[in-house]
């Protein structure tokens, strides 16, 4: 979900018959399939620069909103190595937001319009971060297995066509490596700790694993298909493979400190794909279109910062300079 | 040496570096444009880091170690002054407070690289550099936003009446001046705030802003003693809310 | 200076450290503080943010300065400072050097024919030149031991 390239029955029917200009689109594809990247200023298609600008806006949102649940626990944090962690890791977060819309800029929307249309509820972000961070422990599952899922997508992500997304994601992946090792320093304290620790830990785990499930975005049976958007190196991998991925990865290392998951049919079978009880896709529809138990206070704080934060930047704009779309 | 003197000093430089680095990571996530709120993030790692090296020296010096120093202190027992405590308003007031509070805090380490307690000189040879970055970035805003609009002037020159009186209480004498000063340790908050006054009213003049004047007994001292706002507390409770959910043994 | 006069609707300044009451119970206790009422009924209005400055860092005296992405700021003061933390929180830097988007030049891609056939200028290249035939082929026919 979080570059997501999950599309609609109607999206994917446009896609699938928008016509272009042949001998173009033929030395566009061609440059896909030797390997090579796609910079800002050679020709694309028009579904291509659109899906892209949707794609990496959605990864952009989701990482300033994902620094909210986060967020919740900065000031509580209960030690001096938490705290510089935590603060550290939230600002990355921020950080990555400020190169994701960079790269989506370098295709024609401007930052300001993307923040628009994630207030106004037209951009989506990713669902993961429409749930509370209930409990410390809370910061060290998201810490460690939210990021883990997240590392899983950038990493398949950062091999695709779109130069600017490439190098940010390349970036975005060597920081994200620090915010995995961390949360799972935290999670390992809370599992080898006290009976409350291990408590509160148990509880986070069993609260965060359906949506972590909804993490990659409906099982490709159920998913409008766009032979196109793999053609052009857009989508890399099925949502059912990279969920696989993280879940091949990450359930062991939970597992492995006597923490347990709240599935019975969780387990690998004997062909290595993991199967696990349906996580209810009616309740992913539901979030992602607004019936979250975060998704109200998400926007509001999202929106205050946009508001409260107007006069600042209405105090430091220069007339006089006119705004260029970045370069790389 | 005045041992105690000496501890004096650092409790309160830790514990201003401290809270102010507790208060200034509330913006973490909410700041007015991405960029700023990453400054303003690294900004408040590199204060809570000062404080954490600077329990480190207090614990070399018989005291407990730094976790326990900063989530295990009675509030009464906190030395910071209350301008650290106030919470962070708008970000008018925020940025004044970042500017007033770095700049002394700049000069301060400045004078304490020849301090006679090598440790502590060592250290602020070390952190200087961080300090100085501060520095430049709230010189950086207070002049773009005292100048910026109509609206920005007003909330710069608001905030900063009403930082005033808060800000010169940093410079509320310990009863060890004399010895800090003595023995070379440090040359005194009168020294410091002399030296303060002179650099902000540099940069306020080109930010179009304007110093209040108020005479001595608005300024509000306190809390190197110990007294602190209403702020404070509430601030230590959230602080230390996760480190008090458990025994004392955990380990977090 | 900026150009726009007073915003109408700005708040008062006063009174904006007192504690707030909660108007949404969030499990932050940042946002608890924060003023959300005022905004929430708001609307959305556009403003332009800041131009775009690309960033150059150099890591190690010695190394060559690279590209790294862009800032969005208004005075190159500021570009500098905002650089620091978003491409230098991690790892050595000695240098920053930023520029306006708008003062930086490149080629148009239509042009990037005029780069095709360098690869082929073999006879800039130190492989090109070898010799190592004709020398033993010498020293064979004269006889000469090395």
């Amino acid at each position: 979900m979080y570059g997501s390239t999950n599309l609609t029955e109607e999206e994917a029917k446009r896609m699938n018959s928008t016509v272009e200009d042949p001998e173009k689109l033929e030395a566009f594809e061609a440059r896909i399939a030797r390997g090579e990247k796609i910079e800002p200023s050679d020709w694309m298609p028009t579904e291509y620069r659109k899906q892209l600008i949707r794609m990496i806006e959605q990864h952009a949102h989701s990482e300033i909103v994902g620094a909210l649940p986060e967020g919740t626990w900065i000031t509580r944090a209960p030690n001096f190595r938490r705290k510089l962690a935590l603060i550290a890791k939230v600002q990355d977060e921020v950080g990555h937001g400020q190169l994701l819309y960079s790269a989506a800029e370098t295709l024609g929307k401007t930052r300001e319009q993307m923040m628009d249309d994630l207030l106004s509820g037209k951009s989506k972000y990713s669902n993961v971060f429409n749930y509370p961070a209930k409990t410390w422990a809370d910061i060290a599952v998201i810490g460690f297995l939210v990021d883990g899922a997240a590392i899983v997508n950038q990493t398949i992500n950062s091999k695709g066509s779109y130069g600017p997304y490439c190098r940010a994601l390349e970036r975005i992946c060597y920081e994200e490596s620090f915010h995995l090792k961390q949360g799972h320093d935290n999670v390992v304290y809370l599992a080898t700790g006290t009976k409350h620790q291990r408590a509160i830990l148990q509880d986070a785990v069993n609260r965060w694993y359906r949506p972590l499930l909804h993490f990659f975005g409906p099982p490709d049976t159920m998913s409008a298909h766009s032979e196109k958007l793999m053609k052009w190196k857009v989508k890399l991998a099925s949502n059912d493979d990279m969920r696989n991925q993280f879940l091949d990865m990450y359930v062991p290392k939970i597992l492995e400190l006597d923490i347990t998951f709240p599935d019975p049919n969780l387990k690998k079978n004997n062909d290595g794909i993991w199967e696990f009880s349906d996580p209810d896709w009616d309740e992913f529809k539901r979030v992602i279109n607004g019936n979250g138990p975060c998704n109200a206070e998400r926007l509001a704080v999202r929106k205050f910062a946009e508001e409260a934060g107007r006069w600042v930047r209405q105090a430091l704009i220069n007339p006089s300079e006119k705004y260029q779309v970045p370069l790389a | 040496m005045n041992t105690l003197a000496l501890k004096d000093l650092l409790f309160k430089m830790a514990d201003d570096a401290l809270i102010i680095g507790h208060r200034n990571s509330e913006w973490t996530g909410i700041g007015p444009m991405l960029e700023e709120d990453l400054a303003f993030s690294s900004m408040s790692q590199d204060k809570i880091g000062h404080a954490q090296a600077l329990y480190n020296l207090l614990h070399d010096l018989g005291e407990a170690d730094a976790d326990t120093l900063a989530f295990k202190r009675e509030e009464k027992n906190f030395k910071c002054c209350q301008f650290v405590e106030l919470p962070i308003g708008e970000y008018d007031f925020s940025i004044v407070r970042q500017f007033l509070f770095d700049t002394a805090e700049l000069i301060r380490y400045d004078m304490l690289t020849q301090s006679s307690y090598q440790p502590l000189s060592l250290l602020a040879k070390k952190v200087k550099g961080e300090i100085k970055y501060h520095v430049m970035h709230g010189d950086t805003f207070v002049k773009q936003l005292g100048k910026g609009t109509e609206e920005s002037h007003a909330r710069m020159q608001s905030a900063l009446n009403y930082a005033w009186p808060y800000a010169l209480g940093i410079f509320e004498k310990s009863e060890y001046e004399t010895s800090l000063l003595s023995e070379n340790i440090f040359i005194g908050e009168e020294e410091l705030k002399k030296r303060w006054l002179e650099k902000i009213s540099l940069v306020l003049e080109s930010a179009n802003l304007i110093i209040p004047s108020i005479d001595d007994a608005k300024v509000v001292y306190g809390g190197r003693k110990g007294f602190h706002s209403e702020f404070l507390s509430p601030l230590l409770d959230e602080m230390c809310e996760v480190t008090r959910s458990d025994e004392a043994t955990a380990e977090w | 200076m900026g150009a726009s006069g007073i915003n109408k609707s700005f708040r008062k300044i006063s009174g904006s450290f007192s504690i707030k009451t909660n108007i949404m119970s969030s499990l932050d206790p940042r946002v608890n503080r924060l003023d959300l009422k005022k905004i929430a009924d708001g609307e959305i209005q556009t403003n332009s943010h800041l131009i775009t400055w690309e960033v150059f860092h150099q890591e190690k005296r010695g190394k060559q300065v690279e590209h790294c992405g862009i800032v969005h700021a208004s005075t190159p003061e500021m570009a500098l400072i905002l650089a620091k933390e978003q491409y230098a929180r991690r790892g050595k830097t000695t240098n920053l050097w930023v520029a306006k988007t708008s003062d930086v030049y490149t080629f148009g891609t239509e042009d990037e024919d005029i780069f095709e056939t360098t690869p082929e200028k073999t006879f800039r290249e130190p492989a090109f030149y070898k010799v190592r035939d004709r020398i033993e082929k010498f020293q064979n026919k004269n006889k000469v031991n090395v």
